[in-house]
């Protein structure tokens, strides 16, 4: 167990480093000056030589590189370039944001996944698993930003039932959840569909059927805990993708989130922003895969600490 | 327990009018982008200046029409020689309630015009120095200098206290509104003013500017009436508000300049008849139509239409589409089979769109075109810094004075990456400097006509700006340069 731990956060420190000179040293090579991008097309010559003074761009790479990582592990996150706010204010809006959002879609897809996923495998025939197929392709299919848009037209433009956007309580959320929740409720249903009908031909339900255990008893206590480590791995990748934002649901419903934070981070060149906020986002995926992999080997005797 | 009853129902109907009545008075307005920072002479973003406008005021500000009026400034002199300018400055309290001083004025322009603070130095270099009246200052010019009084109109020429500290987050100004709250990708607060110098109340109590990038949410939110108006709709979602009921549209010429430009310096296109040919040979109709849906006007010089003082309005034969004549040049100078790179700036579908039916054109003529797509970054560092390019695209902002827009074309400017140069053009935009009213304008028009005929680029058009609102905003007022108004909206 010691070992294991040892190996862990050794891993842990390594990847993290790996991570911080990949981030500083692509935001380097990518085509486009901070300074120059700040200007526009009304910068002078001037203007640029003080901009890049200012920030810090005109000492040596090894050197910036260094003294970020440094102050990145003291806590120093600075001042964003493009928005005048520090980092740590920036993070602190996006962020719980994110995670809400997160834990709410991947919350609704599971719980939603479970039922359609149950009925498709046990009774693959009716026509209303057939119907359901049928939705789980349309939700894999169907591009997010339409969905988001349609769900606005309807609930707030029509309806008026809530809001078209923004962060305006938790009303705001709803849709947004709706709309990201459909296409992970989709893959999780076919995983768990899949892990079902594999279980469901093993030998131990046969046993246990021939022995008499009754069937819903078999269906729940044996098969679906072994049918659940696909879909549950997948929703724990799912929720740590969601954790570093996503782009698309939150241009459409307006939401501050990560994704659009690292967004127009990356088109300004907005270093600091970029840099921290990457090195951030790595660090809390990092830190819940850990305690993710733990929490799979209480379901799964097989996968502890090997 | 009736009686209470209904005085319960009262109360609530009571509130629910007040209630009512405060929440008319708040307009919500959709932009896509944060502004950058808020302290004036730090701020290059248009999506700073378009919400500043409100909260900052200069000595003198800008009209509708494109002219100067007094501001904190109530009256100004300028002494024959035209280098020295008194302005009197008026009673006006500051958004904390403190007087504004002849020394705060004098501190905001010298911190404007230090080159080791701030990003617009070089635009004031015409100053010379500023000196502290009783009643207000004295701006000395190295020399007359006609387009000193509208760069005074700029953000970075704003007037704030001179002990303000955090300028960029929190914004100190005489405007008739403060922000009150500011949170990134979300929105800013802006609240009515009550100590303006005008005395005179705009209509709404708050304004919030809501951040929505994407320019279908913008258009869900005005019509579920989330927001009410939306200052700068994209083209290409006008169908979707255009017959909406309850949803008016207002357009205007945007001021600002689209076109091709032409890097003048590597061959052939130092050749004129090269460029000449490019000109004629671009069908601009369709290119408004097909990259703008119809919703610009035509442009045959740097300057647009909305500058109407200024803007030489007979050049519209010099360029006319004409693929025979071009073709004809092209053989003349030899360039039959010129192939060439046409670099486009990724961030701006507008110019995409139009540089792809553009390429499409010259093909017609025998050209062979080479598109290329690249990131806005490095359009700054390729195109317009190391100015490497064939051809490329991209839109100019327009501002009040022509001299600032026009003063990018001459021989020396950094800003000139079109390695544009020819000699009369340069003096022309000396002597306009110095002119004034009927001769100032002559200059100009001349000036255009160099641009039209010898061709830095090709002007293509001016998008209109179309500000999409709820029929019951009234008092839209369109400026020429990139601000909203807010104090002139009511409903």
């Amino acid at each position: 167990m010691q070992r294991y731990l040892w190996r862990k956060t050794g891993g842990f420190l390594l990847t993290a480093l790996l991570v911080s000179l990949a981030t500083f040293f692509i935001l380097q090579v990518l085509p486009g000056d901070p300074a120059l991008l700040i200007l526009g097309t009304e910068g002078s010559p001037e203007a640029y030589a003080l901009l890049r003074r200012e920030l810090h761009l005109d000492q040596p790479l090894l050197q910036r590189y260094v003294q970020w990582l440094a102050d990145f592990v003291k806590g120093k996150w600075g001042n964003s370039w493009r928005y005048s706010l520090s980092v740590r204010e920036l993070v602190g809006q996006a962020f719980p944001l994110s995670f809400a959002l997160a834990l709410l879609a991947v919350g609704v897809a599971v719980l939603a996944a479970l039922p359609v996923g149950l009925l498709m495998a046990v009774r693959p025939h009716s026509p209303l698993s057939q119907l359901l197929s049928l939705g789980t392709q349309l939700g894999l299919g169907l591009p997010q930003f339409w969905v988001g848009i349609l769900l606005i037209q309807l609930f707030a433009v029509e309806l008026q039932l809530l809001p078209a956007g923004g962060r305006e309580g938790w009303g705001s959320l709803l849709l947004p959840t709706v709309t990201l929740a459909l296409p992970r409720m989709a893959i999780l249903s076919r995983f768990l569909r899949a892990g079902l009908l594999e279980s469901l031909g093993e030998d131990y339900v046969r046993t246990a059927q021939a022995k008499g255990v009754p069937g819903p008893v078999v269906l729940f206590k044996h098969v679906l805990r072994n049918a659940a480590l696909a879909p549950l791995t997948a929703a724990g990748v799912q929720f740590a993708q969601l954790l570093a934002g996503t782009i698309v649901v939150e241009q459409v419903f307006g939401l501050p989130g990560m994704g659009q934070l690292l967004l127009n981070g990356v088109f300004q060149r907005d270093l600091p922003l970029v840099q921290n906020v990457v090195m951030l986002v790595v660090l809390v995926i990092l830190l819940f895969d850990s305690v993710f992999d733990l929490c799979l080997g209480l379901l799964d005797p097989r996968i502890r600490y090997e | 327990m009736r009686k209470r009853l209904n005085l319960l129902a009262a109360a609530l109907l009571m509130t629910l009018l007040v209630g009512g009545g405060a929440a008319a008075q708040v307009l919500n307005i959709a932009i896509p982008q944060d502004p950058d920072s808020f302290d004036p002479i730090r701020t290059v973003a248009a999506a700073t200046s378009e919400v500043a406008f409100n909260i900052y005021e200069g000595l003198v500000k800008a009209t509708p029409e494109g002219g100067v009026e007094p501001a904190l400034a109530s009256h100004w002199e300028v002494d024959p020689s035209g280098t020295r300018y008194t302005f009197y400055l008026r009673d006006a309290q500051f958004h904390n309630g403190r007087p504004v001083t002849v020394e705060d004025v004098v501190h905001s322009l010298n911190r404007a015009r230090d080159p080791h603070l701030s990003v617009r130095a070089g635009e004031l270099d015409m100053i010379k120095g500023i000196k502290a009246l009783e009643n207000g200052v004295q701006i000395e010019l190295q020399e007359p200098n006609g387009a000193f009084i509208y760069l005074l109109t700029e953000v970075y020429a704003s007037i704030y206290p001179a002990d303000a500290e955090d300028l960029s987050r929190r914004p100190i100004g005489t405007g008739p509104y403060y922000l009150a709250d500011w949170r990134p990708h979300q929105h800013l607060e802006l609240r009515r003013f009550d100590g303006h110098w005008s005395g005179r109340q705009p209509y709404f109590a708050q304004v919030n500017f809501l951040i929505i990038p994407d320019e279908n949410s913008q258009v869900l939110n005005l019509k579920a009436g989330r927001v009410q108006l939306i200052p700068r709709l994209e083209a290409s979602v006008l169908h979707q508000v255009a017959n909406s009921p309850g949803i008016k549209v207002e357009m205007s010429p945007m001021n600002l300049v689209q076109l091709f430009a032409i890097n003048n310096a590597r061959p052939p296109f130092d050749d004129l008849r090269v460029r000449r040919a490019l000109a004629l040979g671009l069908n601009r109709e369709e290119i408004l139509l097909g990259a703008a849906w119809g919703q610009g006007v035509l442009l045959d010089s740097a300057l647009s239409p909305a500058m109407a003082q200024f803007y030489n309005d007979q050049l519209g034969e010099v360029n006319a589409y004409d693929p025979e004549q071009a073709r004809k040049l092209l053989q003349e100078a030899g360039q039959e089979n010129l192939r060439f790179t046409l670099t486009l700036p990724a961030n701006y579908p507008l110019h995409v769109q139009a540089g792809e039916l553009a390429a499409r054109q010259w093909e017609e003529l025998g050209l062979q075109v080479d598109l290329e797509i690249v990131e806005w970054g490095t359009w700054l560092e390729r195109v317009y810094t190391q100015r490497d390019y064939d051809v490329s695209i991209i839109g100019l902002a327009g501002r009040l004075d022509p001299h600032a827009i026009l003063v990018r074309y001459t021989t020396g400017s950094s800003r000139n990456f079109f390695n544009f140069s020819n000699s009369r053009y340069d003096e022309l935009i000396e002597l306009g400097l110095r002119a004034l009213g009927e001769e100032r304008r002559a200059i100009y028009w001349e000036a255009q006509e160099i641009l039209a005929r010898e061709l830095p680029g090709v002007f293509v058009m001016d998008p209109l700006q179309m500000a999409a609102m709820r029929q019951e905003i009234q008092g839209w007022r369109s400026y020429p340069v990139y601000v909203v108004d807010v104090a002139s909206l009511y409903q």
